[in-house]
């Protein structure tokens, strides 16, 4: 302790940090989409984005993979001709910045548990059950369905009606531009085909024409289907998926039962006709004002207790998910049909917790959290390197943050030591 | 002893404890890996149990 060199990764945001103003002009002209990872996998965003809107530092990054021209070589360039700061430099490199520290402190936080291990709940299979963090994104009025509870199996729709009429248009076109090249239209083409023309080109228009009317059908098909659609009124809360599981994580995630009856009382404050069953062991509601936040929500927010584990979740007409399970107080296995499934996903160590413990020469615990002393519960095995938050375990925020605040107390007092005249002699 | 402090992520609590520690007249080096701070916090909505705004 007292002398740490570290070599940090710099990544290239190929833009310059100290010219972008965060204007957004970049990203209204980049013509490539991206998958969004802050909003959970929900909805796109440009090649050139900020993280979130209020995200800080308030600039822009390229993400080159995904670019036209950074990664897939092609010609763009539109963000830097946009760009009134000259903020775009496509020919930043990532850099190797060494710090000297004296105490370190890993805040490093954990990841969702994916759910598509647990076959029967159908993550990943049936549109319409999502992880909890995946419907914070559906109920934030700054994500993708600004706040509404548009169900996954309708955006997935909304997708595909996009693109049916992308490929109509497309169709049209070549069609229209047959018609009056040739002076014929294109039921008279499908009827000479019938009627046994082998000219190639008439049985390629005729194709054409038929696929065209096709997806013509479908689309139609799908508006009335897009019209009929209403928000996620019926949802239900599935406790401890990863968690407490002999399959995959033994231990409780600590938050997700607060968390579910949050989402649930948010739910019903936006739609007073949303009604949520939460599936349960037990609702564990440990913290201050928690137990009487539980009883709220079950007394004023339309929120229903059901103590069982769900056993499977089925994909039921118009794409609603069937819920199974055995109510313990009536002991009886019953079935639900709701409109969208939310799971308590478990609490993990993030994704680079093994390597970073590696580096940075500490120890991991049974579950791959960073190992803290029972007697010292900051302090990592290494000393001068101290943990708080979610790499030391699931934790809420009020708990990450005292952590926090204790871990720079203990870095401090590394670092800023007692004066010579307090130290105690050997 | 070097009197800097590394601090390794940029969520909630890697801002918490770098913000104690500048007050106390530390240099903090924090690095995130994301584009932006916030971590998971910024992708929550509400939080229990007041339902305050997340960010």
């Amino acid at each position: 302790m007292g002398n740490f060199k570290i070599n940090v990764k710099r990544k290239a945001r190929y833009v310059n940090e100290d010219l972008c103003t965060g204007c957004g002009s970049c990203a209204e002209k980049c013509p490539t989409m991206a998958v969004d990872v802050f909003n959970a996998g929900i909805g796109q965003r440009k090649a050139i984005y900020k993280y979130f809107a209020q995200g800080i530092p308030s600039v822009f990054t390229i993400d080159a993979p995904n670019c036209r021209q950074l990664g897939q070589g092609k010609k763009c360039g539109v963000c830097a001709k946009t760009c009134q700061a000259k903020a775009i430099d496509f020919e930043q490199k990532d850099a190797t910045v060494e710090v000297e520290a004296g105490a370190i402190v890993i805040a490093s936080g954990y990841d969702v548990f994916d759910p598509s291990v647990i076959p029967e709940y159908g993550y990943g299979r049936i549109d319409n059950v999502v992880t909890a963090l995946e419907f914070e994104r559906l109920l934030s009025a700054s994500g993708p369905t600004s706040g509404h509870l548009d169900r996954p199996s309708e955006l997935a729709l909304e997708k595909e009606i996009e693109e049916s009429e992308k490929e109509v248009r497309k169709l049209s076109g070549r069609v229209k531009q047959l018609e009056e090249k040739q002076g014929k239209n294109s039921a008279q083409v499908i009827e000479e085909v019938k009627a046994g023309a082998s000219d190639p080109a008439l049985l390629e228009w005729a194709k054409q024409a038929e696929s065209l009317a096709g997806i013509e059908t479908r689309l139609e098909a799908m508006h009335h289907k897009k019209a009929a659609a209403t928000t996620a009124r019926k949802l239900a809360f599935i406790q401890c998926v990863g968690s407490r599981d002999f399959r995959f994580n033994k231990f409780c995630s600590s938050y997700c039962c607060m968390h579910s009856v949050k989402e649930a009382m948010i739910a019903n404050e936006h739609d007073r006709e949303v009604h949520s069953s939460i599936f349960c062991m037990d609702l564990r509601a440990v913290g201050r004002g928690f137990e009487e936040y539980k009883l709220r929500g079950g007394l004023q927010a339309n929120i229903e207790y059901v103590r069982g584990r769900v056993a499977e979740i089925t994909e039921g007409e118009a794409k609603n998910p069937i819920v199974w399970y055995e109510c313990t107080t009536d002991r009886q296995v019953k079935s639900q049909v709701f409109d969208m499934v939310v799971l308590a996903s478990a609490c993990v160590p993030s994704a680079g917790t093994a390597k970073l413990a590696q580096l940075a020469g500490v120890e991991l615990d049974a579950n791959g959290f960073i190992k803290t002393d029972s007697l010292m519960p900051l302090a990592a095995s290494r000393p001068g390197i101290f943990v708080c938050g979610c790499a030391q375990g699931p934790m809420d925020i009020p708990e990450s943050v005292a952590q926090a605040s204790s871990a720079a107390a203990c870095a401090a007092e590394v670092v800023i030591g007692a004066p010579a005249e307090l130290r105690a002699t050997a | 002893m070097n009197k800097d402090v590394l601090v390794i992520g940029g969520g909630i609590a890697g801002i918490q404890a770098s913000l104690d520690l500048a007050e106390m007249g530390i240099q903090v080096h924090m690095v995130e890996r994301l584009p932006s701070i916030g971590g998971k916090m910024a992708q929550l909505d509400k939080t229990f149990p007041t339902n305050d705004c997340a960010i």
